[in-house]
């Protein structure tokens, strides 16, 4: 997938403001940003839902706009509003949907089991829980088998445990060598499936990298912190190796650019057993990048 | 063509599975039956001489045939885009006729089920409708009526984003015509102007070829006529409808 300088606009609004990025065939490729960033019109410029006001995009070596059938049956999407025929079940839904693209029965039965959904088969779309629907939304996107797949935000207002249930399933598809273009405002996540993510905010992509190279790029300090009662602030600067220290929520925090010294100094002080490290993470080199810097 | 048989099971389950808008639907016209009845029991109509019965039934008919189809047609169009099912259908290889003949085929079927229910009740000795051999020509008249309000539909469902939108468009669409093109008042009643003006309603072209049909008045002339003015309103509006088409909201 190739995007070449492509921007849009909803009247004044610059939606998406001069993108160009090339995700390479079997890449598990991150889009992160705030809301109103610009991925859903992104996504949609890529499927060939909207048309874009300039630049070029090729998707598996074709242009998507206007509606490109032949395109569409290689390419599946599931949208953050999860669409479903209305008032049918969940094995019915996705029976209609595989017949639309031509396929049998046990397709659908296929996608409803990757999704493990098979239990809820029988259940209205309406009577389902917000982690199922959005399940069903992928096993939407995925009834066809498509070699490239775009999801927005699928664990958005998901629990914890059905998010990392949707992990694996995601894994299991990179796996088959499937593309994967994946939007997320969950940061984690970005860090634990991507190989490489692009941070866009304001409608542009304001970095591109792998997960590991955006946060060594930050070059953020290590933090090592304690108990307040273990340790005063004041021994803490003294520490060798660290740089700063200063008191929050009932502990003691120094920051140091040589956790390994600093590390053994502490554990000479006070004992390992208290210490905990916190490195930089991909949320840091998100908030620095988009502007919302509260915390570094 | 599978595309099309997948719509319309989809769409008949969703038509079947809503119980409230079936009952009204079919329920609809025989209250107005029972209304009318009640309110001209016994009356004839000076010319002709038929009982009134065989002015309000192919009226009502034709009205709550036509509502039927335009509000149906236009409520399914504004839902399905709303809520991105049509965004859905989209994304897989359906061409946009299966979308619209499979809804069409529900349409048809709805009018034809009401036609037969209120024609039977209608003809219960209380309502006293006298039906004519000639009422075999109702049946393309309904098949076009039907069409020609579908097409309407699409133009009102294109149109409006919300439910509320639809009811509004379609009320004032539909119950004007029903006074002003003979369905629940006899045309020849009416102001001579008033009687020019209803040519420009497909209603009233519906109405008259009901009317006809149930009756057995008027010619292969008023048959073509009536006919083609249904085919008319199914161009015009057929030919707006595809303009207006949106596969999603927003621009
Ligand atoms: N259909 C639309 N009409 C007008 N403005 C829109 C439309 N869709 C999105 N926008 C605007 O475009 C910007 C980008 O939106 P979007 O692509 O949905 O961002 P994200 O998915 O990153 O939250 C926002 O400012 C949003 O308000
Ligand atoms: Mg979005």
């Amino acid at each position: 997938m190739l995007i070449e300088d492509v921007h849009k606009a909803y009247g004044q609004v610059r939606a998406v403001d001069g993108v160009s990025l090339r995700v390479e065939q079997g890449e598990f490729f991150g889009i992160l940003g705030p809301n109103g960033a610009g991925k859903t019109t992104l996504i949609e410029m890529v499927e060939g839902l909207r048309e874009p006001d300039r630049g070029t995009i090729a998707v598996l070596g074709t242009t998507p706009w206007p509606r490109d059938v032949a395109l569409l049956r290689r390419i599946g999407v599931q949208t953050q509003a999860s669409a479903f025929f209305t008032r049918l079940t969940a094995v019915e839904h996705l029976r209609t949907v595989a017949e639309l693209y031509g396929l049998g029965p046990d397709a659908a039965d296929r996608s409803l089991a990757q999704a493990g959904l098979t239990e809820k088969a029988g259940t209205r779309v309406d009577k389902l829980s917000g982690g199922q629907r959005q399940r069903l939304a992928i096993a939407t996107a995925l009834i066809h088998r498509p070699e490239l797949i775009f999801l927005d935000e699928p664990t958005a207002a998901l629990d914890p445990e059905v998010r990392r249930t949707l992990w694996d399933m995601l894994r299991a598809l990179r796996g088959e060598g499937r593309t994967i273009i994946h939007t997320t405002h969950h940061l984690d996540e970005a860090e634990a499936l991507c190989d490489r993510v692009a941070i866009m905010a304001g409608g542009r992509i304001v970095a591109l990298d792998s997960p590991g190279n955006l946060i060594r790029a930050l070059d953020a300090p290590t933090r090592l912190s304690v108990p307040a009662g273990r340790l005063s602030v004041h021994k803490a600067e003294a520490v060798d190796g660290v740089a700063r220290a200063y008191e929050e929520a009932g502990e003691v925090v120094m920051e140091t650019r040589e956790p390994g010294r600093a590390l053994v100094a502490v554990g000479e002080l006070t004992g390992l057993d208290q210490v905990r490290t916190r490195t930089a993470t991909l949320e840091d080199a998100y908030l620095r990048l988009t502007g919302s810097e509260h915390t570094a | 063509m599978s595309t099309y048989t997948a719509l319309a099971k989809a769409n008949y389950k969703a038509y079947t599975r809503d119980v409230t808008t079936m009952f009204f639907t079919f329920a609809f016209p025989l209250i107005f039956l029972v209304v009318f009845g009640l309110i001209f029991s016994g009356q004839r109509v000076t010319k002709g001489g038929l009982p009134y019965i065989n002015y309000t039934a192919p009226g009502v008919l034709s009205w709550g045939v036509g509502n039927a189809a335009l509000f149906g047609v236009a409520f399914t169009m504004m839902h399905w885009r709303r809520d991105d099912i049509l965004r859905l259908i989209w994304r897989t290889p359906t061409p946009l006729s299966s979308v619209l003949v499979s809804r069409y085929a529900i349409a048809l079927g709805v009018g034809l089920v009401q036609a037969v229910l209120f024609t039977a009740v209608a003809l219960l000795p209380s309502f006293g409708l006298h039906l004519s051999g000639g009422w075999p020509t109702g049946l393309p008249v309904l098949l076009l009526g039907v069409t020609a309000f579908m097409a309407v539909g699409l133009v009102v469902g294109s149109l409006a984003d919300t439910p509320e939108a639809v009811a509004a468009i379609a009320n004032c669409v539909m119950i004007p015509m029903a006074f002003l093109s003979g369905a629940f008042y006899p045309i020849t009643l009416m102001p001579h102007w008033l009687q020019d003006v209803s040519h420009v309603l497909p209603l009233r072209y519906f109405n008259d070829g009901l009317l006809n049909a149930f009756s057995g008045q008027g010619g292969w002339g008023d048959f073509g006529i009536n006919c083609g003015g249904l085919v008319v309103f199914t161009v015009i509006f057929g030919a707006i409808a595809t303009k207006t088409f949106r596969w999603s909201n927003g621009r």
